[in-house]
């Protein structure tokens, strides 16, 4: 029942362990939300508009109603009249002209409008899927079609369509952050003006499980049960008391079983996530609904796509002066709290990264055009801010004249400077970015790249290398978590977090720190998360799980420790300082008399040892990487294959090794993707999503790079929160973007193109490639903007 | 005429009979009726490979298969390699060892597709483990220990050091 000191030791932080999930996971035995099934529940099947922009003219649903297996069929007007409100809009902008930032009311289902292609209209409730998708073909909605905008240059044009009517710039919210006279200035004095168009596109995170989400009502209580793939079930608790009627929080409990994958598109409430439980509720039956893959592509949040006009200005011996960006960043057709402020804020709090500028001007924009809403996708805002300032550094590297890494060299910050705070107001606790740097440049032998470019050459292959040196911030801005513990006679420790499981590990990582402090073999922990029941809190977004919720593993499982030693002195009947811990006993100091910890629990009241702490950490976490890859382009083809990929990360202490180089590894493979293949495309003409299938959305497969070589500095442990760890999630996914395009940059500029090829913008298609090797052809710059 | 059928088939070695539609598709006779929720559903065009199960030694997306299709025919599913003490396979193992799986939702497919290709060719190349998986989308992983865990897994069987 209880290890020896030394075997605990294992499977504590650290430690390479196996993870405690996989043992149902790999027995195909994994809980997830669609496994699940009810008697007596109903399949929704969604119709969705076709359409852009629309007035829906008139619905027919009598005819829907009267076929076989219907028992529902729910309109948005019947939302209205029941009194389920719109979700939340954005709050705390503003738009240029100071009034408040500007938003369509989103509702679970259109009402009177439609404003993207594959918005909810109808919710078709039916025995089974069957009829449900029968009765969904057959629904007949009348739609007067207007015009409508996709592209957030289009959606600026004077006389564009326009989203909404208060706002006929269709500019949702703007910030401006740092001091523009200061900024002109130091232009104006520069020795070198670096400027670039950059189109961040937009990407679609595709986990692989589709959305699902399942409700029942307790006939006797009224209560509702949500089961749904999420990685914050807080947040979906409070938006359904929230938007739906004579719903308190307390009659509400959401469970999330296990999430086939989030990357930021699981955080938020959805539209579908209201329209099923109001329909569990009208029913009186249990309803579930599954995602189709054209719903995700189409209706679940898109990630990214900014357009930017991005300035640095450097001295002669290349010290950056000054950054100046303008950029114009699509919120789609409803501009939520999360679509606006990853753009406007929580991008630019990095924007500076890990180099020591002194002035920014930044115009940033939201702006609101006929098409699916954007939200988080890995990385949220950070990749977006580092491809600039990489892409930029970059450039400046080739204008100057000077070695990329020797460019960074002169401009990081210090460790002598930390804690730096930068022009945003974020105060960095700590970092060694040029030891970092130079811990890569070893890792990707730098020194070695003529010989292998000439190797390159000689197989009639061009080569490139792009480096990426940056940081990041992590946190939700939440720093705040509750945890439960609970020691039991049977010989487990229950541990109950409030962060969420979505593959990363989490749980085993919890665990391993638990361990740390418990002093017993890994399989006497159980770590429960996903029950608005048990615990509360901000969930699983921003790399915060293992820093905010470790930290509070850590610090209950010391209370846990030290009440129960408290108990123990009790029973022991000697004073609580001569009682020692260790190994999962309680022993009196010199002695051999002593009790177990799970004996001591089953003496108690209740049978257990509970203890329930809530704590907080200090701050953000900062962690910060050096990338670099080798990528060949094959110039009669243009296609692009990374060769080499080198990383080395501080992300303070590693918890877990493997599951810390997966994030990492599986990150970048996610940041290759938006470089050479992703992009989310609209027919500006119609409307129409045209990458709405896994055949027209390209996703990384398994044939693309594997061998990466992925390294963890932990000289440089966080110092605002008490296990020194840093988040490591959103690393991988914002490093190897800039590094991969810089790489390609480098290949087409150093084979003649010169600094005309930092003109092409993501995806690195074989065909742009092509063209700008073959003709000398290079996109146009995608900041039509005046 | 009705449009219900009665097909009889084996499922990881168990024989089975279900009475069914026509149009249903495989992987929701096996997820429904037949309880086994393991082969999983991520697209709507045979492109993701989360409901690769093997039929007849060969890989398939049961998203594609009718169930009709299977009458008379051998299925195994992800549920068919446990052993019945619960000892993980080699396969399984392998996956574990190498952290080849992060949310496990496309695990099973990948380890379907595994499982023909062991059945053809004993110990494959890096290519054609590549060629195997090619129908199988991950996006958790970025596939490198998926890789070697189908690696691992072929030289244990193979009694060389992994």
């Amino acid at each position: 029942m209880s290890g020896t000191a030394m075997e605990a030791g294992r499977f504590g932080s650290g430690r390479v362990v196996n993870r405690i999930e996989d043992a149902a996971l790999v027995r195909g035995q994994g809980q997830f939300t669609d496994d699940r099934s009810q008697p007596g529940e109903l399949h929704c099947v969604f119709v969705r508009s076709p359409h852009a922009h629309a007035r829906i003219q008139g619905i027919d649903v009598d005819a829907l109603r009267a076929m076989p297996g219907v028992m529902a069929v729910i309109t948005g007007a019947d939302l209205v009249a029941a009194g389920v409100k719109p979700l939340p809009p954005v709050a705390g902008f503003k738009r240029p002209d100071g009034t408040p930032a500007a938003s369509a009311a989103r509702r679970a289902l259109a009402h009177e409008v439609v404003r993207f292609v594959g918005e909810p209209v109808l919710a078709v409730l039916a025995d089974t899927l069957a009829q449900a998708r029968a009765a969904a073909d057959a629904a007949w909605v009348d739609y007067d079609e207007l015009p409508s905008v996709t592209g957030v240059c289009d959606a600026l044009a004077a006389g564009a369509p326009r989203v909404i009517d208060g706002a006929p710039d269709n500019i949702s919210a703007q910030q401006r952050h740092g001091d523009a006279q200061a900024c002109a200035a130091a232009f104006d004095s520069a020795a070198h003006r670096i400027v670039l168009d950059i189109d961040n596109q937009r990407l679609a995170p595709t986990p692989i499980e589709p959305r699902a989400v399942q409700a029942e009502v307790d006939p006797e209580t009224g209560r509702l049960t949500m089961w749904l793939s999420s990685q914050m079930p807080t947040g979906i608790r409070n938006a359904l008391s929230d938007l739906l009627p004579d719903l308190p929080k307390d009659k509400v409990r959401v469970r999330v079983g296990d999430v086939g994958g989030g990357f930021g598109m699981k955080t938020g409430a959805y539209p579908e996530d209201i329209a099923v439980a109001h329909a569990a509720r009208v029913t009186g039956r249990p309803v579930r609904w599954r995602a189709e893959r054209l719903e995700e592509f189409t209706a679940a949040v898109h990630g990214r796509d900014v357009i930017s006009r991005a300035e640095l200005a450097l001295d002669a011996h290349g010290r950056v002066l000054a950054l100046r960006v303008r950029s114009f960043a699509n919120t789609g057709a409803y501009a939520g709290g999360t679509g606006v402020a990853i753009p406007l804020l929580i991008g630019p709090w990095v924007s500076t990264s890990v180099y020591d500028i002194p002035v920014i001007d930044f115009d940033l924009n939201a702006v609101m055009t006929h098409t699916t809403a954007m939200g988080a996708y890995r990385g949220a805002g950070r990749p977006e801010a580092i491809y600039l300032i990489e892409r930029l550094m970059d450039a400046a590297a080739r204008e100057l004249k000077l070695d990329p890494a020797e460019l960074r060299r002169r401009n990081f910050i210090a460790p002598s400077q930390m804690p730096y705070r930068n022009p945003m107001g974020q105060t960095y606790d700590c970092g060694q970015f040029e030891r970092v740097m130079d811990q890569g440049l070893a890792l990707a032998d730098y020194a070695g790249y003529e010989a292998r470019r000439a190797q390159s050459q000689q197989r009639g292959r061009l080569r490139g290398r792009g480096l990426a040196t940056f940081l990041e911030w992590t946190g939700g801005n939440v720093f705040e978590e509750r945890v439960t513990v609970d020691v039991t006679p049977d010989g487990f420790i229950e541990v109950c977090s409030a962060v969420q499981g979505m593959g990363q590990g989490i749980a085993t990582s919890l665990a391993q720190l638990a361990v740390d402090v418990f002093d017993v073999p890994l399989d006497r922990i159980r770590v429960v998360m996903g029950d608005t029941d048990r615990n509360n809190g901000f969930g699983s977004a921003g790399s915060r799980s293992i820093f905010t919720g470790g930290s509070a593993v850590k610090v209950a499982a010391q209370r846990t420790v030290d009440h129960a030693r408290e108990l123990a002195s009790q029973a022991l009947e000697a004073p609580v300082a001569d009682v020692e811990y260790a190994a999962g006993r309680y022993t009196i100091a010199g002695t051999d008399r002593g009790i177990g910890l799970f004996e001591l629990a089953g003496g108690q009241p209740g049978a257990r040892i509970h203890v329930d702490a809530t704590s907080a950490v200090g701050g953000p976490t900062w962690p910060n990487g050096c990338h670099i890859c080798e990528v060949e382009v094959d110039p009669d083809t243009g296609e692009v294959e990374v060769v080499a990929y080198a990383s080395v990360n501080d992300i303070g202490r590693v918890i877990s090794p493997a599951i810390a180089r997966g994030q990492i590894d599986g990150g970048a493979v996610q940041g290759i993707g938006q470089a050479l293949c992703e992009k989310v495309s609209f027919d500006p003409a119609s409307g129409q999503n045209l990458t709405g299938t896994l055949m027209d959305y390209a996703m990384p497969r398994v044939d693309g790079f594997r061998a990466f070589k992925t390294a963890f500095d932990e000289a440089t442990p966080c110092t605002v929160n008490p296990i020194g760890v840093k988040g490591v999630g959103e690393l991988g996914t914002i490093g190897a973007t800039p590094a991969v395009v810089n790489a390609v940059v480098d290949a087409l500029a150093t084979a003649g193109l010169g600094r005309a090829a930092e003109a092409l913008q993501m995806p690195l298609t074989a065909e742009q490639v092509w063209r700008a090797l073959a003709r000398r052809e290079l996109p146009a710059s995608p900041f039509k903007v005046s | 005429m009705s449009d219900q059928h009665d097909i009889g088939f084996t499922v990881n070695g168990r024989a089975v009979t279900l009475t069914t539609s026509a149009t249903t598709l495989l992987l929701d006779a096996l997820r429904g009726p037949l309880g086994l929720t393991g082969t999983h559903a991520g697209c709507d065009t045979a492109q993701c490979g989360a409901c690769t199960v093997v039929v007849d030694g060969l890989a398939v997306k049961s998203c594609s298969v009718l169930a009709v299709q299977c009458a008379g025919r051998a299925v195994t599913t992800v549920e068919g390699l446990a052993a019945a003490d619960g000892t993980l396979s080699k396969l399984q193992q392998a996956f574990v060892d190498c952290h080849g799986l992060q949310c496990g939702f496309c695990t099973p497919g990948m380890r379907r597709s595994a499982a023909a290709l062991r059945g053809r060719v004993p110990q494959p190349s890096e290519p054609q483990i590549l060629d195997a998986l090619e129908g199988n989308l991950c996006r958790c992983t970025g596939y490198t220990n998926i890789v070697a865990a189908v690696q691992q897994a072929a030289a244990t069987r193979a009694g060389s050091p992994a």
